[in-house]
């Protein structure tokens, strides 16, 4: 027989390293064609860090995502970044770059305010052009940019940004992170009672990001994160005997595969985050969490009875089943 | 062992040169011939990242061995875009964001070609099937599926074009 | 250019919020990324290495005569060619970079071979012989802090201990309507990035330059640098493009092997993990034990939790005090909670390490804390998502650590959206 269950999930994620300091710097070069350079630490490991930095840099500069050019994780070139971990490259090498990219602006902002005979503060650049309370003026970027060379300027930024904490004292209070991200998932599975084999049908993925600095890349961490929680919850665990790895192999630890993958619906909330860049937190590992503990309940909802031990593999559904059928032990 | 003479046409253009009969096809693209687009991810034909086209056969590169291959037509990802021009499988790949890290990118645009090449409308069942030898620890395969569905509508109306 | 016809301002919001393709998606659709295994240089020399077989042993020698005399080897070296540090770890420096005196880990490395081709090396590494004492070993957390145990790093096996406190949750849970408690038991994980560990070394004008597949390139270089004992301005190390990571490739991999090849060979050398080194070797994520209690007042309010988390590190600390760490931060869940007490414990073992993995300690606690919602929620009648809405933060609410949230708060958002989007999509006909 076939039963159906449904399943929530909810998390909380703290955005870097736990009451840590754990800066990322960032170094920005404003060419003199107007395009632009930025050097960054960031290690981007498929997650789009790059991209979503390029972004952050072109928002603040003005300019296409096309004209930016990033450097990343290079020690030769690049300031430390610290690690592309704790889902903390958006925030805080985000906020690095942006801080850079207004150190370059300012110098232009600087050079356009005498051109025009205002103050910089209410110049802002975009579309190639200089732009004053909202207008623009005829003043190009690219003029800008040849009269601070002309002069022995270089439009040169750089920024670095620790988030705000404190370490935690003897009782675990204090301020560990800056900002933290949410996210609730709900999973519907059916589990067919004969082979124990539990189906995920579907995921509704909704996660609290701050901002959405790309909302494709974003989708893409939650998709790819549900699945790694449905791995989680339903197949995944390596054997050890004896200290010694068991399932070494593709062909033994078993991870799930195109047609394991459900429907995922990824909903973005964006609640935004005022030290964020633009609003931003992260979302890399947020993606996850929740999908074993919704998928979890799901089965526990499905079967009235309720698995404490990760995964919930068939074996363990169709062990605790027949020990059902004779001494109940359903859920409370 | 005594090296073989290893002829067979890669991305259009005819190979032939000495090989180890030991050695994988995989190896041959990779060592060889420098097309390391081709990736390893297991060895032993469980993840796909080899997949290349034989004849228009998707296989794992990992577990031919060159002499089987030979006097075959072998597709790598370096010969899908055609004179510099991304094939609309690669350009759906990119818009539909079914590019994280890459390394199962080159094995699951080819078996996406096979696919298509075969059947142009495919169900995103047959999608899912298509790609089932492949493996992709970072997108959830949503994004891969879409972008192969979004390829098959392009590649149609191209067709129609003509 | 955006927003320049209308005489309009571009606003930030046509990039920012916008779903721009990835910048190196076109060089990972064409197959023209050069990941590190990717690389080759002219001379280029291939490198792996010999992992122990036993998990916890006293090293006596390692005669690597017969395999320096094998055709077409460069070198073998062992702990006693390393010039600097022989010691790495993100939080802990207690990883051998090659094991001068204790084996803790079945896989720990011991020993390097250097070679012209694959042939050779493969030669080589069945001519070394590795006389070593073993030593009674732990596989599990309960077995390692038992008194009496052996100690793998001198002292006693807990590595860290996290405590958080607040209000006092005894008298809450004689207070509580309902009280659940339970344990929660989590498996160990393998990250399975499609892309093995890889990387290329060489000296580049004076300076021992490194392609790896990596999540922290300054952390490698600072590993490096120590670990030959030259400046950090003579290395440099360059990120490849990354086959995937989600926490297991933060440790150092082939970093510092590949960088003491190359400096004592003078020439590049390869290194490249197969998917059975890559999975036998690499860091994993912990698997916890966790005692969860919570009490809650008659309208499903939370009172009051008390969990007790124990994660099994493995042989050497890695990331195990901050997964831990964080675990405790995190274990109520997104819900106020008036009274905690919570500790966890990161334990040596001689099991294979567990570092950091996507998440961190969180998707463990919360299948506890999930499941315990649920089951307050069975106890008193109520939907799981009137139950999480009750509890969960609010600006202004405060945390277990005492902190107060202020902004950007959107656990609640999360929650609505969620239920509305499953209610959309008809998941919960028959259900509520
Ligand atoms: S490398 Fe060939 S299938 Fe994995
Ligand atoms: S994109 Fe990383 S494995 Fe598929």
């Amino acid at each position: 027989m076939k039963k159906r269950g449904i399943g929530v999930g909810c998390m909380w994620y703290g955005i870097g390293n736990t009451g840590a300091p754990n800066p990322a710097g960032a170094f920005l070069d404003f060419l003199e064609d107007g395009t632009v350079l930025v050097l960054t630490g960031c290690a981007d490991i498929g997650q789009g860090s790059s991209t979503a930095l390029a972004q952050i840099a072109a928002g603040e500069l003005g300019v296409n995502i096309e004209d930016i050019l990033v450097v990343a994780g290079d020690t030769g070139v690049s300031p430390d970044a610290g690690a592309t971990s704790a889902s903390r490259q958006t925030y805080i090498s985000g906020n690095a770059v942006l801080l850079a990219a207004r150190q370059a602006k300012e110098v232009l902002l600087q050079e356009a305010a005498g051109v025009l005979g205002a103050a910089a503060s209410e110049l802002g650049l975009g579309g190639g052009y200089v732009w004053r309370g909202g207008e623009r003026t005829p003043v190009t970027v690219k003029d800008i940019l040849a009269r601070c060379r002309q002069k022995g300027k270089l439009t040169l930024g750089s920024g670095w940004f620790n988030p705000l904490t404190t370490g935690l004292d003897e009782a675990g209070q204090g301020v560990p992170y800056a900002t933290y991200s949410y996210a609730t998932q709900v999973a519907e599975v059916e589990v067919d009672t004969e082979t124990g084999k539990v189906s995920v049908l579907r995921l509704a993925a909704a996660h609290d990001v701050g901002r959405a600095v790309n909302p494709q890349a974003v989708e893409g961490q939650i998709e790819g994160g549900c699945l790694m929680g449905i791995g989680y919850a339903l197949l995944e665990e390596v054997k050890v005997d004896r200290g010694r790895v068991g399932n070494p192999r593709y062909a033994e630890y078993i991870l799930p595969m195109s047609l394991d993958a459900p429907e995922i619906h990824a909903i973005i909330v964006e609640d935004p985050e005022p030290t964020g860049p633009y609003g931003a937190k992260g979302v890399g590992e947020p993606a996850l969490i929740p999908t074993a503990a919704a998928i979890a309940n799901a089965v526990a909802d499905a079967l009235g009875v309720r698995f404490y031990d990760l995964p919930v593999t068939p074996e363990k559904i169709l062990a605790a089943l027949t020990a059902e059928g004779d001494h109940k032990s359903p859920d409370e | 062992m005594k090296p073989f003479r290893f002829r067979a046409t890669v991305n259009g253009r005819p190979v032939d040169l000495p090989v180890d009969p030991r050695r994988r096809l995989l190896d041959v693209l990779r060592e060889d011939l420098g097309l390391t687009g081709t990736k390893e991810g297991c060895g032993e034909g469980e993840c796909g990242a080899c997949t290349v086209l034989l004849d228009g056969r998707p296989v794992n590169a990992c577990l031919v061995l060159a002499p089987e291959a030979a006097g075959c037509d072998i597709t790598t990802i370096e010969g899908v875009a055609v004179e510099g021009r991304l094939h609309p499988i690669q350009e759906a790949f990119l818009e539909a964001g079914a590019v994280q890290c890459g390394y199962c990118t080159p094995g699951m645009i080819l078996a996406a070609k096979a696919l298509l090449d075969k059947d142009p409308r495919p169900t995103d069942q047959a999608i899912k099937t298509a790609v089932s030898g492949n493996l992709c620890r970072c997108t959830g395969y949503v994004k891969i599926v879409k972008a192969v569905r979004l390829a098959a509508a392009r590649l149609a109306r191209e067709e129609g074009a003509v | 250019m955006t927003g320049q016809a209308d005489g309009k301002m571009p606003a930030v919001s046509s990039v920012i919020g916008r779903s721009c393709p990835r910048v190196d998606g076109a060089d990972k659709v064409t197959g023209s990324a050069l990941f590190a295994a990717d690389r080759r240089m002219e001379g280029m020399l291939y490198a792996r290495v010999l992992r122990s077989t036993v998990p916890h042993a006293v090293l006596r020698r390692i005669d690597a005569e017969a395999a320096r005399a094998v055709p077409g080897v460069a070198a073998v070296y062992t702990a006693a060619d390393i010039p600097g540090e022989n010691r790495v770890g993100i939080i802990v420096k207690d990883e051998p970079v090659l094991v001068d005196d204790r084996i803790r880990r079945v896989g720990d490395p011991l020993a390097l071979v250097v070679a012209g081709n694959e042939q050779a090396l493969a030669a080589a590494m069945s001519e070394i012989e590795v006389f070593y004492e073993e030593l009674p070993a732990v596989f599990s957390p309960e077995e390692a802090m038992a008194g009496g145990a052996p100690a793998i790093h001198g002292q006693g096996n807990i590595q860290s201990v996290t405590r958080i406190v607040r209000g006092d949750v005894d008298s809450a849970l004689k207070e509580a309507r309902a009280v659940i408690s339970r344990r929660y038991t989590t498996q160990m994980v393998e990250h399975a990035y499609l892309e093995p560990e890889a990387g290329l070394a060489a000296v580049v004008d004076g300076l021992v330059t490194i392609w790896v597949s990596t999540q922290n390139p300054h952390y490698d270089r600072r590993e490096v640098a120590r670990v030959l004992g030259i400046g950090q301005n003579r290395v440099r190390v360059v990120q490849s493009p990354t086959g995937g990571g989600f926490g297991g490739k933060l440790d150092i991999s082939v970093q510092c092997l590949l960088g003491l090849a190359a400096w004592k060979t003078g020439r590049p050398v390869r290194m490249v993990y197969s998917r059975e080194e890559s999975m036998a070797a690499s860091p994993k994520r912990h698997p916890c034990v966790i005692d969860y209690t919570s009490a809650c007042d008659g309208d499903g309010r939370l009172l009051a939790v008390k969990v007790k988390i124990v994660g099994d590190t493995g042989a050497y600390a890695s990331y195990g005090p901050a997964t831990l760490k964080r675990a405790a931060v995190h274990a109520t869940g997104p819900y106020e909670v008036p009274n905690v007490f919570i500790e966890s414990y990161c334990v040596y073992t001689n099991n294979p390490t567990a570092g950091a993995m996507r998440g961190f300690g969180v998707p463990q606690v919360a299948f506890a804390h999930e499941s315990q919602m649920d089951l307050l929620a069975g106890a008193l009648g109520l939907d799981p998502f009137t139950i999480r809405l009750r509890n969960c933060f609010r600006p202004g609410g405060v945390t277990a650590t005492g902190q107060r949230l202020l902004h950007s708060v959107g656990i609640k958002e999360t929650i609505d959206r969620a239920r509305a989007k499953a209610e959309e999509l008809g998941m919960l006909e028959g259900k509520r």
